[in-house]
Parts: structure tokens; sequence; C-alpha cells
């Protein structure tokens, strides 16, 4: 099997992978390929046919299958080489990337690889939900992808195992499907989700929502029977003798979504643990040189309109990178505020625009979020109410960073 | 009373009932001789209860009683494994197993061990100290340990299914969902009654595991109670298997109130942490429970540091079927007869660990009974051996290439986690047994088994099953009769 | 009467506190702009939903074709055109954006097709 070398390679043909490839062609870049392993592009929108998507790029409420459309098509009226039906199966930190399809298997060596894997679902092994194994336990995501791709029925009477949008969602359409969600449960003392979906998918069908309770047996031994419920003390931990049975034939759990990153790791690109996405810098370039992240792979999203804005983002980078590779200037790590979860990039080289991505780690009402570099300010802004569902982006324009100063995003509350 | 009269009666020379590990390798035996060999199996696939959901240890022999049918047939079991493995391609890995100790009592504890697996004719066991532990498992804490050269790990499931496989191959009929609920003493043998028609049979070897007390009281034996005993495990994702290259397990501290918590590597590369012990009321009550799963992840770090919550990609459980009562404690030895009473009925009880190792050596037990009572003549065309299903992730890059050349299912990547192709999952579906639930096709392609749990896969192999069987989505199960996966389409025709 | 929502008109997520009497809003209090107090009223006299769902497609490279509504109805409607779209059947090829059912249960609103299903 010979080497094909090649420019740019995108694995993933989802939003970000999709974004990044048309603003590339828009920059002059000629040679870029796709990997996408589905047989379709546009990866998970395909299946999130609900709207919500496109308000602040396109100004209208799309489904995800229109949003991902809008990116389709100008893929292909670019004529941007795409490969589908194929799977990479290595990527090495030379950028040696290796895929199988039926056609055969592939080795490609890239100047630039973008990551566009996205991310999977935190499983109920992964959380050690105690009792049996019957058939009817689903992640949202696969229920989803069974109801909405492959027509199949997973189940008649359901309860929800977190609050997540994925989870609200699925609620949701459950429902209109003539499936009866019994209730939604979740860990934490407030949902996980965009107050607009608790609105449309929970109280607009009366299915209640239990806070700080959590599902701590399954039942059954052939079809899921019923699930124990308990209430849960500040640490999470389920408190004795509150525990109440409910009977249900499917189990849904939206319990977190996991940056997808097996072949970030066998190419030794390190993660941020915060993200369990890689470590970046503005540029969207990881640990290792010319390989690039962004999208879900990168940290998980609420909108995809900012994932197509990071992967621009990211794609700006990566025409500059193949002119000319950038002298390696100190990177400087960003300080996260502890009441924030992560920021999105982690290093900062000041070589550009910045946009720093972040979420808090518990809802805080009227907060100031600014970013400091020394004593300057370069920019806040006020929130009401800030929650952990929604990203919060600030900008600072290059002219005023000040390379090698490391950054600090601080949290006041007023 | 039986009806006589019933339809689709079955005669064979040997009836088993129960494919488990034990019956399936008794299966693989009686293939060698020209015999009407037939297994009845109660659920949907072969292995489905204690066989498959056990530590996969291929014991070397030490812990089991000198002078015992368990010590016996162990050590001579795990001796001839590399040979069984080998024949019916499935994975082993002599990797040595290391029982650790802390204090001079521990110390004294793995003395006695040796000398027990001395007497019982286990080679190479030696007492080594903390260096020999660093040497071979640097993340395991210990003084000094019992080093056993000889236990090995292996894929329990799919010894089975080989054996199984095997049998079927060289002549053997495996009747599954075939549940016996009745035997009958007659003229020449057996009336076996099952929930799909009555078999016939000069021979009938109880091998029903959980349920051989109530099978050998279908004869009228009832000498014997089966006390379910579960155990519980962690399984810990591959990235922290590379730090347990063999298995572990600590001295039992009386004074610590410990259990000793078993880590186990597996062939696949994970580890198992488990497995707990406590008497349950339900013969397969599976269920798994909260404190116990706290009590593995706080004992196994006792041992091995590196385990914490965020390593475990599932759970589940397996029951021991124990004949001793909770208030008894310890082991029984393996009960093996043939009464006078029970002519040719071989019924076997309380065969919990180490089965697994001493399957083959039972099995050839067994036959050694039967012929005492008549000429076994050998079958010319038994052949041993048995392919299992090629793992593409595990060739070199160029028969990769050709693979897909000559089948391009093998380019179609379906468990993105382990690697697992379109090609091997299709193998899996056509399995020789006709098993056709989720679960026998995940547990014979390993699809399903990585850290996202089917998360992607899950839907392309019930797609194929339902492809290749022509099965409507009701009917799709996922282990057992009745766990329907699906209950129709959203949108029927 | 009184009742709190959460406005879903912007990210703010304003909780508005609204006093009505049957079909007369008397006040809504905690809105950042009027869009808030445009949505109370709507909300509490006469709440609109779009909806998303599946349509079956016949002789496509896909079982199902999604869709939604060109904009909201009465949330007391929803089952209704639920019925509507649970009988309907298209043939493919289908386009996005085509309008499988014209002003559904007489709502004002069409159902489109979201996603193109080529034929098989």
């Amino acid at each position: 099997m010979t080497t094909q070398n090649r420019s740019v390679i995108i694995i993933g043909g989802g939003p970000a992978g999709l974004a990044a490839a048309a603003a590339l062609r828009q920059q002059g870049v000629e040679d870029i390929l796709i990997l996408e392993r589905e047989h379709d592009l546009g990866g998970i929108l395909r299946q999130c046919i609900h709207d919500g998507f496109g308000l602040t790029r396109f100004k209208e409420a799309l489904s995800g299958p229109e949003y991902a459309a809008r990116f389709v098509d100008t893929v292909q009226q670019a004529g941007i080489e795409v490969m589908t039906d194929i799977t990479v199966t290595e990527l090495h930190a030379d950028r040696t990337v290796v895929a199988t399809a039926r056609s055969g298997r592939y080795v490609f060596k890239a100047q630039a690889v973008i990551l566009a894997m996205g991310c999977r679902e935190r499983t109920r092994g992964a959380i050690q939900i105690p009792g049996s194994r019957p058939a009817g336990v689903y992640t949202a995501g696969i229920a989803q992808a069974y109801m909405n791709l492959k027509n199949i029925m997973i189940g008649r009477s359901a309860v929800i195992l977190g609050s997540g949008d994925i989870g609200l969602i699925m609620a949701r359409r459950l429902t209109l499907e003539g499936a009866s969600v019994k209730g939604v449960f979740e860990i934490q003392p407030y949902p996980s989700g965009l107050p607009r979906n608790i609105t449309q998918c929970l109280d607009d069908y009366d299915i209640p929502l239990f806070l700080s309770h959590t599902v701590t047996a399954i039942h059954g031994t052939k079809r899921l029977t019923g699930v124990t419920v308990s209430q849960v003390d500040s640490s999470f931990r389920p408190i004795p003798d509150t525990e109440k049975e409910w009977t249900c034939d499917t189990l849904i759990l939206s319990v977190g979504l996991i940056p997808e990153n097996e072949l970030s790791k066998m190419a030794g690109v390190l993660l941020d643990p915060r993200t369990k996405g890689p470590r970046v810098d503005e540029h969207y370039q990881t640990s290792v040189a010319g390989i690039f992240a962004a999208g879900n792979v990168l940290h998980v999203h609420d909108l995809v309109d900012f994932v197509s804005l990071e992967a621009e983002r990211l794609a700006e980078s990566v025409g500059d990178y193949l002119k000319q590779a950038p002298a390696d200037e100190e990177a400087v790590p960003v300080e996260a505020d502890p009441e924030l979860a992560y920021t999105v990039p982690q290093l900062v080289r000041a070589d550009r625009d910045l946009t720093v991505s972040c979420r808090v780690r518990r809802p805080l009402n009227r907060v100031r979020i600014s970013i400091w570099q020394n004593d300057q300010k370069h920019v806040t802004r006020r929130f009401r109410r800030a929650i952990p569902a929604e990203m919060i982006h600030l900008t600072v324009p290059k002219e005023k960073l000040v390379p090698g100063e490391p950054l600090k995003v601080v949290v006041e509350h007023e | 009373m039986m009806n006589k009269q019933t339809a689709l009666q079955k005669r064979y020379d040997v009836l088993i009932i129960g494919s488990g590990v034990v019956g399936s390798a008794l299966a693989r035996e009686l293939s060698r001789y020209q015999l009407n060999v037939a297994v009845l199996e109660k659920e949907l696939d072969v292995c489905t209860e204690t066989s498959g959901r056990n530590s996969g240890v291929i014991h070397a022999g030490f812990n089991n009683k000198p002078g015992s049918l368990m010590a016996k047939f162990c050590v001579e079991g795990c001796l001839g494994y590399d040979v069984v493995a080998d024949e019916l391609d499935i994975p082993f890995s002599r990797t040595g197993k290391l029982v650790v100790g802390f204090d001079d009592e521990d110390r004294k504890k793995l003395q006695a061990l040796k000398e027990a697996g001395e007497q019982n004719g286990v080679p190479g066991l030696e007492i080594v100290e903390s260096d020999v532990i660093r040497d071979k498992a640097p993340a395991i804490l210990g003084e000094m340990a019992l080093y056993s050269p000889m236990t090995g790990i292996t894929n329990p499931f799919l010894y089975t299914v080989a054996l199984a496989e095997n049998a079927v191959q060289n002549g053997v009929s495996l009747w599954l969902n075939h549940e016996v609920t009745a035997i009958e003493q007659v003229d020449d043998g057996y009336q076996v009654q099952t929930t799909q028609g009555v078999f016939e049979s000069r021979w009938v070897i109880n091998c029903a595991g959980l349920f051989a007390d109530r099978v050998a009281r279908m004869v009228g034996i009832d000498d014997y109670t089966i006390y379910p005993c579960r155990g519980e495990y962690l399984v810990l994702d591959k990235e922290l298997g590379s730090q347990l290259p063999l298995p572990a397990y600590p001295v039992p501290n009386i004074r610590e109130g410990g259990l000793g918590i078993h880590l186990t590597p597996t062939t696949d590369g994970n580890i198992l942490v488990g497995p707990s012990t406590d008497y349950i009321d339900e013969h397969t009550d599976y269920g798994t429970t909260r404190s116990i799963l706290d009590l593995l992840m706080r004992e196994g770090r006792k041992i091995f540091p590196p385990l914490n919550p965020s390593a475990v990609i599932r759970t589940f459980a397996g029951v021991r079927p124990k004949l001793v009562s909770r208030t008894t404690g310890g082991y029984a030895d393996f009960v093996i007869e043939h009464r006078p009473e029970t002519r040719h009925f071989i019924n076997m009880v309380g065969l919990e660990s180490p089965g697994l190792t001493a399957a083959v050596p039972i099995a050839r037990n067994v036959i050694s009974i039967i012929g005492e009572y008549e000429d076994l003549r050998e079958n010319p065309s038994f052949n041993p051996c048995r392919e299992g299903i090629l793992s593409f992730k595990d060739q070199t890059p160029e028969r990769q290439e050709s693979l897909i050349h000559e089948n391009p299912d093998y380019g179609v990547v379906v468990c993105r986690c382990e690697g697992i192709t379109q090609a091997e999952i299709l193998a899996a579906i056509r399995n020789p047994l006709g098993v056709t639930t989720l679960s026998g096709i995940k547990n014979r392609s390993r699809a399903m088994m990585g850290r996202c749990q089917g998360g992607y896969c899950q839907i392309r192999i019930a797609e194929l099953i339902m492809a290749e069987q022509n099965r409507s989505e009701e009917s799709v199960m996922l282990a057992r009769k009745g766990s329907r996966t699906f209950v129709g389409k959203v949108r029927p025709s | 009467m009184n009742k709190t929502l959460t406005c879903v008109i912007c990210p703010n997520g304003c909780q508005l506190i609204v006093d009505y009497e049957g079909v007369t809003i008397q006040s809504v209090e905690g809105a950042l702009c009027s869009k808030g107090n445009q949505y109370a009223e709507q909300e509490i006299l006469d709440p609109k939903r779009n909806i998303a769902s599946s349509v079956r497609v016949t002789g496509g490279k896909a079982p199902l074709v999604s869709v939604r509504l060109t904009g909201p109805i009465p949330k007391k409607k929803i089952f209704d055109v639920m019925a509507e779209i649970r009988a309907l059947s298209v043939a493919a090829p289908v386009e996005i954006g085509q309008v499988l059912i014209t002003d559904v249960s007489g709502l004002g609103q069409d159902v489109i097709a979201t996603k193109r299903i080529d034929r098989i």
C-alpha cells in the first residue's frame, strides 16, 4: 500500500469537520480530504431532528439535518474531496493516518490533521448503576438514533436518568411517539439542560423532574421491569430510606458526553482532564505539531453554531500553518477561576485574536467574568445567571494581548 | 405421569443436560467415540450461567484440598490446557500468578498453600520477595508472594463456545431452548421430558450447574442442595490493563476482615476486580449491589493503587453452585457419581471453581465411567480442531489488505473501541450453533465490550442481525427468552 | 392567578412572574426586554410550539424522513398534528423543505421535510 501525501486530512465529517473544510477552501487551500465513517456527512446532526440549530448563525430555527445540509452543500459545491464509509484506525504523531474501507486499507501522510471526531456517551457501566442487566437500558443518543434514523421503537414506558439536553429532547420525542415518560431524575440540585428544554420537553407534557435524585438499582431479568430511585445528599450519595420503585420498560441514560479521543491518544496528543479533550492553544493546535482539534472532540458544546465558529477559527490557523509553520513562540497557560470547569484554549501565544470558551461549574447569579493579563483587564462580561449548560465566550483582539504573560479568567460575584 | 405418546421423540446414546463448560467439554469428548450424543440447554445460547461469569483463570491447583477431585482434575486441566486452547483456537496465556502477603502470618499461609500445591502435584511454586513482585507487576503492593508459574488466563465464554462448536462439528446435536422438566427411568435408560418435546437416551449426564440439584431430584436423588453464592465484579478499562500483567490475589487476612479481592487481567487486556462472596436466594439473581461494588473498589486498591472509579467500564456478577451453606462455609468437593439405583445416570453436582480448569479432566472421568459399562469405539472422523473467528485488528497490515481484498466486509469497522469489523460480526451472527441473541454475538465477536459499551456499534449489530436472520424488531433478543430489545417500529409499514 | 415562567426567547432566561385573570394579563414582572412581556402573554393565553417528528418513506434509502413545522402551533393541538404526521407516508425522493402536509390540522403551518432522502 502506497502512502498518499496530503495537505490536510479532516477526521470526521460532522459540523466541525465540514465547517473547517469549507473555511479552508475559502482561504485557497486546495488539497483537503474529509474522512467520514458513516455513509452520509453531517455527524450527530443527522439524528437531531428537533429545531434550535442556526439561531445565531442563520437567524433561523433549523433542525439538525437542515443545519448540516447547509455545510454539506458548501463542501460539495466547492468540490472538496470526501471519503465516506471509511474508518480511521490509526493516527500517529508524524501525522500518518491509517484508515480502512471496503475498498481497502489506506495510509496517508498529512501536513495537517484536523481532529473532528465528536464525542460519545457515558455508559451505565461507567457510572456503575447496580442491578440486573435486562434489555431496555439505553443511552439517550442511541435511543435517538434508533428512533430517528432506523425507525425502531425502543420501549413503551420510560424513566430518564439525567436532565441534560439529550435526555430532555428524548423525553419529548418518546412522548410524541406514544410512549409514557414517567419522570426525569437529575443527581444535581439543578437541571443540567437548557431552561427552554425544561419548558418544552417536560413542563409541556407534565413530565415531573426530580432534582437530587438518582437511579440506584435496575430490575428485570429479561426486559426491564422497573428501577429504584433514591434521593441523594450534597455529596451525591443515596440517602437511606428514600428508595421508591418506578415501573417502566425502558431506562434512558443521559449522564454525560465524553470527547472521543482514542485516535488523539494514539498520536500522543495530551488531553486536558477537565475537558477530556486535547489541550490546545488559540490556534486550536494540540501538543503534537500539525494536529488540530475543534468541536465536540475538543470540548462538549451546547450550540452547533459555536462549533462552526470554532472550526472556522481553527481553519484560519491551519491555513497559516500550511503556509509556514509558525515560529515556536512560547505558549503561556490560561488560568481558570475555581468557579470555572475549564477553559478552551488552555494555552495562549497571543499572536491572533483570542476567543476563550468556558463553563461555570455550578449555576451562578450576578457574576462578572473577565480576562486579565497582569493588572490589565482585557474584557469583561456580566451575567444575571450563568449556568453550566451554557458555554460562555469571551473575545480579546490580538492588539490587547501581551505575549509571554499568563492569562487569568476570573469570576467575580457582585 | 408423562405422556409416552408425545410426538417428536428423539433417541440418543448419551444425553447431556446443560451446555456450560463441563457439558460442552463432555459433548466434545464424547464425540471422539461412535455414540449418538445430544446436549439439552434451557437457554438461547451455551454458557449463559456460571461458566461465562467468572475470572477466566486456569488455576494451577494449590488452592484445593489434597486428595480431592477438585485438586486432581484442576492440576490435570491446567497442565493440559495449552493443547486444548490450541486445538480450539481460543485465547490462553500462561501468565503465572502472585498471591501476595504483607506480614509473617501471611507468609505462613503462603507456605501452607505452597505445600498443599506441591502435594497436589503443582510444579514450580515458589515463595518470592517484594523485589520479584515489583519485577513481575510493579503496580502491585506486597511484601512477599507465592508465585505460581503454571496459572494462566483464558476467555471462558469463547472456551465453552469452542467446545460446543467442535462437538457439533463432530456430530453432537445441540438443542437450545430445551429445558428439562422431568426424567423417567425406563427399560434401557431414560425418558427425558423437555419444554419442547421428549427425548430418550441410554445415558443421561447431569451437567446442570446451578440447577444440578433439581435435575438430580428428577431421578429421585435428593441428597443435594445447591446454595447459590454470588460474586460481583468490576471490569476495568484496557488503559489500566497494561499495569497488571498477571493475576494478583492477596492472602485473605481474617484479622483485617477483608475478602481478599482478586485482580485478574483478561485475555482482551481488561482487568477484573472481584469476585465478592454473597449467599443469595435466587439462583440466577445477577444483580450487582452498591455496597459490594464499593467494597471491591476499596479492597482492590489495597494491593492495586491505580484502581479508581473512572477506570470502570462495566460491572457484572456470577453465581457459584455451592454445595455448602453459608453457615457451613468453605468448599465441598465435586460430586461425580454413578449410583446403582440410577444406572446410567451420571450425577455431577457442585462444580464450582475450579470447574473451568477441570472441565476436560472431568469429562474424561465421566467417559471412563461409561467405559466401564460399554465398549467405546473411536470415531475415525473426529477432528479436535476448531477455528475461531479471525481477529482482523491482530493481523499485519499486509494481511489486513489482502483480507479486505478477499472480503470487503473486513474493511468496515463496526466496533470502533475494539476494532471489530463487519466480517467478524457476520461470522459471529452466522455461528455454527445457530445462536441469534445480541449477547451471543457480542461474546463471540468481542464487539460492544469496549469502553463505549456498544454506543457506536450496537445499532449496526442489531441491523445486521435483523437483515441476516430476516427478523423483525420485536424478535431481537438481548440474551434470555423474552429479553426483547425493541418493541416495534416507530412508523409501522 | 399567578404563574412563574422561564422565558425561552434568548439565553438570559428571565424568570417572568405573570399575574392574570382569565384572558387578561394584569402584570408581567422580571422581563429584561419587551419580547419577554410578549412571550409571557403568548405563553399564558395561547402557548405555541414547533414540533419535530418523522414521516414514513417508501422506496427510499432511509425508512424515515425527519420533519418539522414551518412555524409554531398552539400547544394544545400538538397531538392532533402528530396524528396527521403518523398517518402519512411519502415516496422517495424527498427534498429538504418539501411540503408534506399543507396547513396541518388547519393551523396555518405546513409540515416540511428537513432531510434529503434519495430513492433506492
